[in-house]
């Protein structure tokens, strides 16, 4: 039969509508697999894959807090010296990037950096983050944000900004990228500039974006860091560094460091250290000795300014009175070795106790330490344990004084009853050799001597303002009481003071004050001890300390100059010229109230 | 009125077939608002991802949702054209529809390649691409139908020479134009399951559709290990979890966006893996994010729908008369389920990745446009059916026995003359 001719069967052959059936059944079999499987995948492993799903969508923020700016004095208001800058920070998330050389190039062009490193970081694998700049400007951030390029991102970031640019840097350390402090204020503040940063739990989409539409965020706002009112007078600061660097150049040293305090509160006016860096471009700093404020970190064997402590103690122990005089042999022998004078004044002979300070006589300072054991000619152990007592104990050498400074350095004091030449080591510890201290102990407990027996704790924060602007001052912390009797600072205040003048009358012309100031002070000129043992013989650290102030003391100053290259004496020749120009400038510019006048 | 309800008798190809063709009757509504509804399913959940889609691809808000506005209203179009145009056209357009769709699959060999569109499968024509697979598919089944039809009213549907090798050299052709020129394994392989569904319904016999199943089974390890990614794919289906970092990660971010729907789900607007961390979200993958949003009564609810829909339709070919028009149904149900199956089994980690959309959900215009296009043509059908198929035999009254009766192939020789018109070679 042609096809034609067939009267129209049912298409519908019973094979075919069991085949469609077969094929139906086949269909329906595999939805309710499908319903089976998402009841498992749903319901059963629901748990497991939420857990999943969490752990890849949900994260957690950190919400920085604002730091808190620092201020200085100046005048009777402040001065802002470390302020806030909002900058940003480029990032890729390689997973977007579409083209990554253009991309690069597009992004560089305005970065002003280089297209090929960031191509190079933009392929790199393993990560979602890659930063390619940090410190981008406002304005170069929308730039960027208007080529709508894909993958690439700006997180805004607070960073330090320092509109004194240098002023007081390793005072105030810095801030890293991480938002940390690094040296120190910064450092050793940070939390409280820091304040308590935010939190934020969020469900994220996949380039970490928080969505808004998610039931389980969680977040807590963050707590702004305080705000810090320095001690330290700006316009003080400005001058002490100004005179440090000239200070400095002059005798080619390497570094020095000079610190200003005032006695009677222990508040610190002035510290800095000469070289120094631009706290804004830390991270173009190779050397990072140049972020140590050495005035605090840096202990040093501090040589005959040491004396000044020396002959406070032998006062207020009774060993010597302010009249008594002694002959001095020009040297001793102990423990096999001799202690000789390496100043050139002072021979052997007759002595008072103002000529050991103003001639500087070793021996003399060896002198005063015996007698605080009762018998001269031999440095015994109540002599060493009296002088260990006062060193550590009533002047806090040895141990940090507590100052809101990051990496503080306590410096060293050797144990007067353990290990071999005691005597000798003792005797050298009598005129600032074989022990280590900074010139911030050595201002701190120089001012304790004179202002009649209080250690003040040193400091840099005069108050701290909370986020609401409630400022708080700081009140000055009394360490010790009674460090030496008031008649022991008085007699110091004269010693000293004759000493200034008796320098001026013998050539430092610098050294005129007039009477009407009372300016007082000791140099030091310190053996460098060799690594090899022993000392260098041609390597001298100068140092300084000294004080201003008319019936009453009013700053103490500390100078520290490394390895002068002057052919002097380093304390007289490098560090006494800074003492002398800072003296200078307080009693010009800072209120120093002559004698009579208060 | 008259005209149009003698249109399937005009042709003279079609004239024996449709000579008893039913009345023209009410359309079966429900494959309207079967189409209508799974649509704006779609519309609505790639409205609520949106805002995701956008910040991830870096594209304005509205663009998903427009874009699919745009579709459905195309989609809708398609459909009506399709139901309105006389299935009598159907047939003469076999040929032309054949022709467009190789010439289409030539002209996509000369379009560039570039990130957004990776393989030579688009025409893009400004805004618009469109993908030339969807066209191939509708293509195909008509003609199949056509081509089916003829064989089987010529009674040469076991004809190896006849039937089978044009068969196979369509399957050859699909082969190499969309699995090879277009690297498009997915619409190959519903393709070819349209291909097996329609000579499988048919009749013809099981040894030659057993013959075609093996040329099939090569095509596809062929494919398979022709291309690199295909391997990966292949592999990552195998060993889920093992990459989800590499490979598998779209694999595993779809069945955590189907685990993290529990059994309420998250809720229309709370799908955080469209926020970037399941690709294909608005399209391949949206099963998955409707999973996560709707959850295990939500899915169940989809699923039935496709049931429904299948079942519907399957009810349709059962009371279809005419041979022609009842293979088209049996092209459309093949390819609205094979992509269904494909996609959701992909989804569920049941079946490799394969790129293909989830009908009517899925964004992806032309796929929606031509699944629309095919659904007008079935609801158009649906004005044709006749009670008297769904009897198993129409003059017969053994038909319902003769299925259930386990000699019926041999019966069945006995009692159906049209038998003659499909001898066994």
């Amino acid at each position: 039969m042609t096809p034609s001719l067939n009267p129209a069967p049912a298409p519908k052959t019973p094979q075919s509508a069991k085949r469609l059936s077969i094929w139906y059944g086949v269909l329906i079999f595999i939805m309710v697999v499908f319903i089976a499987r998402l009841f498992y995948l749903q319901i059963i492993r629901h748990d497991h894959y939420r857990a999943q799903a969490l752990s890849d969508q949900l994260k957690e923020y950190i919400i920085p807090a604002p730091r808190g700016i620092i201020s200085a004095k100046s005048g009777s208001g402040t001065v802002p010296v470390v302020l806030n800058e909002k900058l940003y920070t480029l990032y890729a998330d390689p997973a977007f990037i579409k083209n990554a050389p253009e991309t690069a190039a597009k992004a560089a062009a305005i970065t002003k950096a280089d297209g090929g490193e960031y191509e190079k970081a933009m392929k790199s694998k393993n990560s979602r983050y890659v930063v390619l700049a940090r410190r981008v400007s406002e304005d170069q951030k929308k730039q960027i944000a208007a080529l709508k390029l894909p993958g690439i991102g700006t997180q805004a970031q607070d960073y330090r900004t320092y509109p004194q640019g240098s002023l007081a840097a390793q005072v105030l350390g810095f801030v890293n990228n991480d938002g940390k402090g690094n040296y120190g204020l910064e450092q050793a503040l940070d939390k409280t500039l820091m304040g308590i940063p935010g939190k934020l739990k969020a469900i994220t989409d996949a380039e970490g974006v928080p969505l808004a539409a998610s039931r389980d965020n969680v977040q807590v706002d963050p707590r702004p860091g305080q705000d810090l009112v320095m001690t330290i007078d700006l316009g003080m600061q400005k001058t002490l560094e100004t005179i440090l660097k000239a200070g400095t150049q002059r005798a080619s040293s390497p570094g020095a460091s000079a610190l200003i305090m005032d006695p009677n509160t222990g508040a610190i006016k002035a510290m800095a250290n000469y070289p120094t860096y631009e706290p804004s471009q830390y991270f173009n700093v190779s050397d990072a000795n140049l972020f140590n404020n050495a005035a605090v970190s840096s202990p040093l064997e501090v040589g005959s300014i040491m004396k000044t402590l020396t002959a406070s103690a032998a006062l207020d122990s009774g060993a010597i009175k302010p009249s008594t005089t002694y002959n001095d042999p020009g040297h001793w022998e102990l423990d096999g070795h001799s202690i000789t004078n390496i100043e050139e004044d002072g021979g052997p002979g007759l002595h008072s106790i103002t000529d050991i300070l103003n001639l500087s006589i070793n021996t003399g300072a060896t002198w005063m330490l015996m007698q605080m054991g009762g018998q001269t000619g031999q440095v015994t152990q109540a002599a060493r344990d009296k002088w260990h007592d006062y060193m550590v104990k009533h002047f806090g050498l040895g141990q940090l004084t507590g100052i809101e400074q990051g990496y503080e350095a306590s410096g060293y004091i050797p144990d007067p009853d353990k290990g071999y030449g005691l005597q000798l080591t003792y005797a050298n510890t009598a005129f600032g050799q074989a022990m280590t201290a900074t010139p911030l102990q050595m201002a701190a407990a120089l001012s304790s001597v004179l202002n009649g027996g209080t250690y003040y704790q040193p400091r840099l924060v005069d108050a701290v303002v909370d986020g609401s602007g409630k400022l708080t001052p700081k009140k000055p912390v009394v360490t010790r009481k009674s460090v030496v009797s008031p008649s022991v600072g008085e007699s110091l205040r004269s010693m000293l003071e004759f000493a200034v003048k008796d320098h001026f009358k013998s050539g430092f012309s610098y050294l005129n004050f007039g009477d009407n100031f009372s300016v007082g002070g000791k140099t030091g000129t310190a053996e460098i001890a060799n690594p090899a043992g022993g000392y260098f013989t041609n390597r001298f650290n100068g140092t300084y300390v000294g004080f201003v102030g008319g019936d009453k003391v009013q700053y103490v100053i500390a100078v520290r100059i490394n390895e002068p290259h002057l052919g002097k004496y380093a304390g007289s020749g490098a560090a006494q010229p800074i003492f002398g120009a800072l003296a200078h400038m307080l009693i010009d510019n800072f209120n120093v109230i002559p004698r009579g006048g208060g | 009125m008259r005209a149009r309800r003698s249109h399937l008798g005009q042709s003279s190809d079609l004239a024996t077939s449709t000579g008893q063709t039913s009345r023209r009757h009410r359309p079966d509504y429900v494959i309207l608002v079967l189409t209508a509804l799974l649509m704006l399913i779609g519309l609505i959940v790639v409205y609520s991802i949106s805002p995701g889609l956008s910040a991830s691809q870096h594209v304005s808000q509205g663009y998903f949702v427009s874009k699919q506005l745009l579709d459905v209203g195309l989609g809708a179009v398609a459909f009506m054209v399709a139901a309105y145009l006389p299935i009598r056209r159907w047939a003469e357009l076999a040929k032309p529809l054949v022709i467009t769709a190789l010439v289409g699959s030539l002209i996509v060999l000369f379009t560039p390649i570039n990130e957004i569109y990776p393989a030579h499968r688009w025409i893009r024509l400004g805004g618009f691409s469109f993908q030339i697979a969807e066209l191939i598919k509708l293509a195909l089944i008509v003609w199949l139908a056509n081509f089916l039809n003829g064989q089987w009213r010529k009674g040469k549907l076991a004809d190896t020479k006849a039937t089978l090798k044009p068969l196979i050299a369509a399957l050859v052709l699909i082969a190499i134009v969309v699995a090879k020129l277009q690297s498009d394994l997915g619409s190959a392989a519903v393709m070819i399951a349209i291909m097996g569904a329609m000579a499988f319904t048919v009749g013809i016999p099981l040894k030659k559709v057993a013959l075609i199943s093996v040329v099939v089974a090569g095509v596809v390890i062929l494919a398979i290990s022709s291309s690199g990614y295909r391997r990966d794919r292949l592999a990552s289906y195998l060993h889920p979890g093992r990459d989800c970092k590499g490979n598998s990660y779209q694999a595993c971010q779809a069945l955590i966006a189907v685990g993290s729907g529990g059994v309420f789900g998250l809720g229309l607007g709370y799908s955080v893996q469209a926020y970037g961390y399941l690709p294909e979200a608005s399209n391949d993958s949206i099963f998955a994010i409707m999973a996560e949003k709707f959850g295990f009564i939500g899915t169940t609810l989809i699923i039935s729908l496709y049931a429904v829909f299948i079942t519907r339709i399957k009810k349709l070919i059962e009371r279809t008369p005419d041979q022609f028009p009842r293979l088209i149904l049996v092209g459309v149900l093949a390819w609205l389920s094979t992509q269904m199956v494909v996609n959701v089994g992909a989804m569920l980690g049941l079946l490799p990745l394969k790129g293909i959309t989830l009908p009517l959900i899925s964004q992806g215009g032309t796929s929606l446009v031509f699944l629309t296009a095919a659904l007008g043509i079935v609801f158009q059908i649906s004005r044709y059916t006749s009670y008297n198929v769904q009897e198993p035999k129409t003059g017969s009254g053994a038909g319902s026995s003769d299925q259930n009766n386990l000699n019926g192939r041999r019966l069945r020789g006995t009692y159906n003359p049209s038998l003659t018109t499909r001898p066994r070679t």
